[in-house]
């Protein structure tokens, strides 16, 4: 039996997915408005709950990307 | 010859990364950043193929009712609707706007599948030519019974095995 694509399950599995695409964007798109406001990459992980390195090894190369001014841990510029 | 997109040895590479340049598979990429997708998956590709006149796969859609718009309507329905199951609705796109990385995107779990059920098709019924055709990738993105794209077939009324039949049946 092939279950229809629509109502019941489906519409719960289909929702998870795009839920779960959605926090993604939702992530990037907020790392990036803390980080050209200032934050440091600590501040953002412990705003996400996340490590340092988590967000570091996620995030960095599109905000160097995004030409954004990143700090160091001593609040310096890291560029 | 519109229909033959790439040759079979060509998309090997595709099925772990996205290495393939055509006006086709340009367009599967044009198509999931403008969906805001990290990975491009089977709707993209449909969306992509309906997008393209000249392919075989967008006259069999067109056929069935199904151009770019109504396509891009009924999978933004389809959105719509799964998220709503969760309470929610989509966000304004400027809220969660974030810098895209300027390097290609990867296929993902859909587009995958759906590219090794055309390979697969495109053998068995050419085994001395398995050249893809866009009706083969149509063939193996309208396979998968859930997901996506079958939600936004069934929402837009489209007979999803019908049209499959007419994909692989067409030469």
């Amino acid at each position: 039996m092939t279950p229809s694509p629509l109502d019941g399950p489906a519409d719960g599995l289909a929702a998870a997915s795009a839920l779960r695409a959605m926090a993604d964007r939702l992530e990037d798109a907020e790392v990036e408005r803390a980080m050209r406001a200032g934050w440091s990459w600590s501040q953002v992980a412990e705003a996400l709950g996340v490590t340092r390195q988590a967000v570091h090894k996620k995030h960095l190369r599109r905000l160097l990307m995004a030409q954004i001014e990143l700090r160091r841990r001593n609040g310096e510029s890291a560029f | 010859m519109a229909n033959r997109l790439f040759s079979a040895p060509r998309l090997a590479p595709l099925l772990v990364s996205w290495e393939i340049a055509s006006h086709v598979g340009l367009q599967f990429e044009i198509e999931a950043k403008r969906d805001g997708a990290k990975f491009i998956e089977a709707e993209h590709m449909l969306l992509a193929l309906a997008a393209d006149p000249d392919s075989d796969a967008a006259r069999l859609l067109t056929e069935s009712g199904l151009d770019h718009q109504r396509l891009a309507s009924a999978l933004h329905e389809e959105h719509r609707r799964t998220l709503a199951f969760a309470g929610m609705t989509a966000p304004n796109n400027g809220l969660v706007e974030a810098t895209e990385l300027e390097s290609s995107l990867s296929l993902g779990t859909s587009a995958k599948v759906a590219v090794r059920r055309a390979l697969i098709a495109s053998r068995q019924d050419r085994p001395r030519r398995p050249r893809l055709r866009s009706t083969d990738l149509l063939f193996g993105i309208l396979q998968a019974e859930l997901g996506t794209v079958a939600r936004a077939l069934a929402i837009a009324g489209i007979d999803r095995a019908a049209l499959m039949s007419r994909a692989r049946g067409s030469e």
